[in-house]
């Protein structure tokens, strides 16, 4: 499919991207303290911010994310909810430093996350969040939109204890939710995002060691500019990851969800599904990678996205990746682009319901396959 | 006033004329039976008593309780009554049958101004509609049709039938690929339905559901008009003698 590189504006940073990296080098650090390294971050920094040019980025202008960007940020409180076990402090408490002394590094890497190298020089807030062994509470964690403009959440969820998370992931200029899962801890995460007229960029990074599970269901509306990265690794044996995504855009909404699986560990099983609903002139981007390493046996990863176009001038990018190392491993995948049934909206209409609410009823139903348990699709605003 | 009154009716696919000046005329409390070869206009009379996009009305009318219904959307005609049972009923994978039943009977409630039913009262009508189809419960959890047997799919359509209790149901080959047992269930259903305040129109190519679903009068449809009409018999004669004697 032809895709138009023309959005919005010109934005005013055409200029070489050593100059972009030095603007933003310029920039006073926030004085919070990120648990990332600000030498680190400087030098991924130093060595290029991404353009367009690279396949990353190919369909997002991100040159139109630099442009809300670069703006000194003033610390501000994180807005989270959490049950009364749970363990939730600043990055400015010393008790976060044993934190990021045993987990840091390991749910990303930073060189290949850039945008989080700007988070950490411009960090507006950060908590640690630890749900401590064997808790099995029923109380939800909560995050909530908006708040400083760069903001990162860590969250440990320790051996066998199960959680859920339920984040709303509008209104910041950048997010990182960074989350290692230990043996046996299982995390839900239920991530919804609101329409907004907004430029916004988000990490999810989770490392799962053995057995532990991680459950992401999110549901996107469109916003100016969106970029969602999501990178799992299964570096545990017997790891298991699902994430479904459902998607609806209108207007001119952009959303790219870039999400990557690396499997790591023998006898992992991972599951992505996503369903896309695009209208008018707007865009959404999935690009799924299922990287498989060598030694990672007995594998079982699976990709699935089917996505609608609701008009003609509405643009979809579905790709999926694979990244094959090791022949013991089981792994499909299946994308489609199509466009609502007719003869389904047909035959709702001859059962009374309008044009409208037949191709909604369509849509919805469509758009709920990607969540499988009515709950989630429930909170996630996909059941009316 | 009839209840059914078509007339005239001349309707292309693709340029094609398939239906040549068809006249039909349905009174309160009857059931008429529309038989015919392949190929002689049978599916298209359904489908535009349905009023399926993708059908030239070149001219004629269809008129439902003296209300004229030839330009009329598929909703409007469902809102006035009618009903179309498809031959091969629509998959809708992620929507359950409940959610669709509830939003079909709650657009007809929308539309007379009545009010809707109680989500309790809905789920008792459904299960027992439901059962006098020999459906599970389950059956109605499901997506629509999604997964279902060939049999499921049109008891399906009866059970939309049931609950909606249209003015005028058209069935079209609601009797194809059903097993004689099914083929029972779906009868006592469209008999159970059978009532003076309103009418069928039974699409089909075989005699077999006439014997169960007993017909005031049989229509034979020829190259799309009505070579022949007449009472049950005619259904007989038609399946012991094939059509080719009607062509003279």
């Amino acid at each position: 499919m032809a895709g138009s590189t023309t959005e919005g504006s010109a934005p005013p940073t055409a200029a070489p991207r050593s100059a972009l990296a030095q603007r933003l080098l310029d920039i006073e650090p926030s004085g919070r303290s990120s648990w990332l390294d600000p030498a680190a971050c400087q030098a991924v920094i130093a060595r290029g911010l991404p353009d367009t040019r690279g396949e990353p980025w190919k369909y997002t202008n991100v040159n139109r994310w630099y442009d809300v960007a670069f703006t000194r940020q003033e610390p501000a409180a994180l807005d989270i909810d959490a049950p009364d076990d749970i363990l939730v402090v600043d990055f400015d408490d010393p008790r976060t430093r044993p934190l990021a002394a045993a987990h840091g590094g390991k749910a990303f890497d930073l060189a290949k996350q850039p945008l989080a190298a700007v988070n950490g020089l411009l960090l507006g807030g950060g908590v640690a969040i630890v749900v401590p062994g064997d808790w099995r509470g029923e109380a939800p964690i909560r995050i909530a939109d908006g708040g400083p403009s760069y903001q990162h959440i860590l969250l440990i969820v320790e051996s066998g204890a199960s959680i859920t998370l339920i984040e709303e992931a509008s209104g910041f200029t950048h997010r990182i939710v960074e989350t290692v899962v230990e043996t046996g801890g299982r995390l839900r995460h239920l991530r919804r995002q609101r329409p907004a007229p907004t430029r916004e960029c988000s990490l999810v990074a989770v490392h799962l060691d053995q057995d532990a599970r991680y459950e992401l269901a999110q549901s996107c509306r469109g916003a100016e500019l969106r970029r969602n990265d999501v990178v799992v690794t299964l570096a545990g044996t017997g790891a298991r990851v699902t994430v479904n995504g459902a998607w609806r855009l209108v207007g001119r909404e952009h959303l790219d969800n870039q999400v990557a699986i690396n499997h790591v560990a023998p006898q992992g099983f991972s599951r992505q599904t996503f369903r896309g609903v695009v209208a008018d002139r707007a865009r959404a981007v999935l690009n799924g990678r299922i990287h498989i390493a060598a030694g990672a046996k007995a594998t079982d990863a699976a990709l699935n996205t089917k996505n609608l176009l609701a008009t003609d001038n509405a643009e979809v990018y579905a790709k999926p990746e694979l990244e094959i190392f090791e022949s013991d491993v089981q792994c499909s995948h299946g994308a489609t682009v199509g466009t609502l049934d007719e003869e389904a909206v047909f035959f709702l209409r001859t059962r009374g319901l309008s044009d409208e609410a037949a191709r909604a009823l369509l849509v919805r139903g469509f758009l709920r396959e990607a969540v499988a348990d009515d709950e989630g699709a429930a909170r996630l605003e996909l059941v009316a | 006033m009839s209840l059914l009154e078509v007339r005239d009716l001349r309707v292309n696919v693709d340029d094609k004329p398939i239906l040549k000046g068809l006249d039909l005329t349905v009174e309160a409390g009857e059931v008429h039976a529309v038989m015919g070869p392949n190929g002689s206009g049978k599916s298209t009379l359904a489908n535009v008593l349905a009023g399926r996009p993708g059908y030239d009305i070149d001219a004629g009318s269809i008129t439902l309780d003296d209300e004229d219904l030839t330009a009329a959307t598929p909703d409007e005609r469902a809102h006035r009554g009618l009903f179309l049972a498809f031959q091969y009923p629509i998959e809708i994978p992620g929507v359950s049958n409940m959610e669709f039943l509830k939003a079909a009977v709650d657009a007809h409630a929308a539309h007379t101004g009545a009010s809707e039913p109680s989500a309790v009262d809905f789920i008792k009508r459904a299960r027992a509609a439901a059962e006098q189809l020999h459906l599970s419960a389950d059956f109605l959890k499901r997506g629509v049709n999604e997964g279902f047997s060939g049999g499921e799919k049109k008891r399906n359509e009866i059970l939309q039938m049931l609950l909606l209790e249209p003015r005028l149901a058209v069935l079209d080959e609601t009797d194809s690929g059903l097993d004689i047992d099914a083929l029972q269930v779906v009868a006592e259903g469209i008999n159970a339905f059978r009532a003076e305040d309103n009418a069928i129109v039974l699409v089909t190519h075989y005699q077999r559901l006439l014997n169960y679903v007993v017909p005031d009068h049989v229509h034979v449809l020829i190259d799309g008009r009505i070579a022949r009409s007449g009472d049950h018999t005619l259904a007989h004669t038609l399946e012991d003698e094939g059509y080719g004697w009607l062509d003279d």
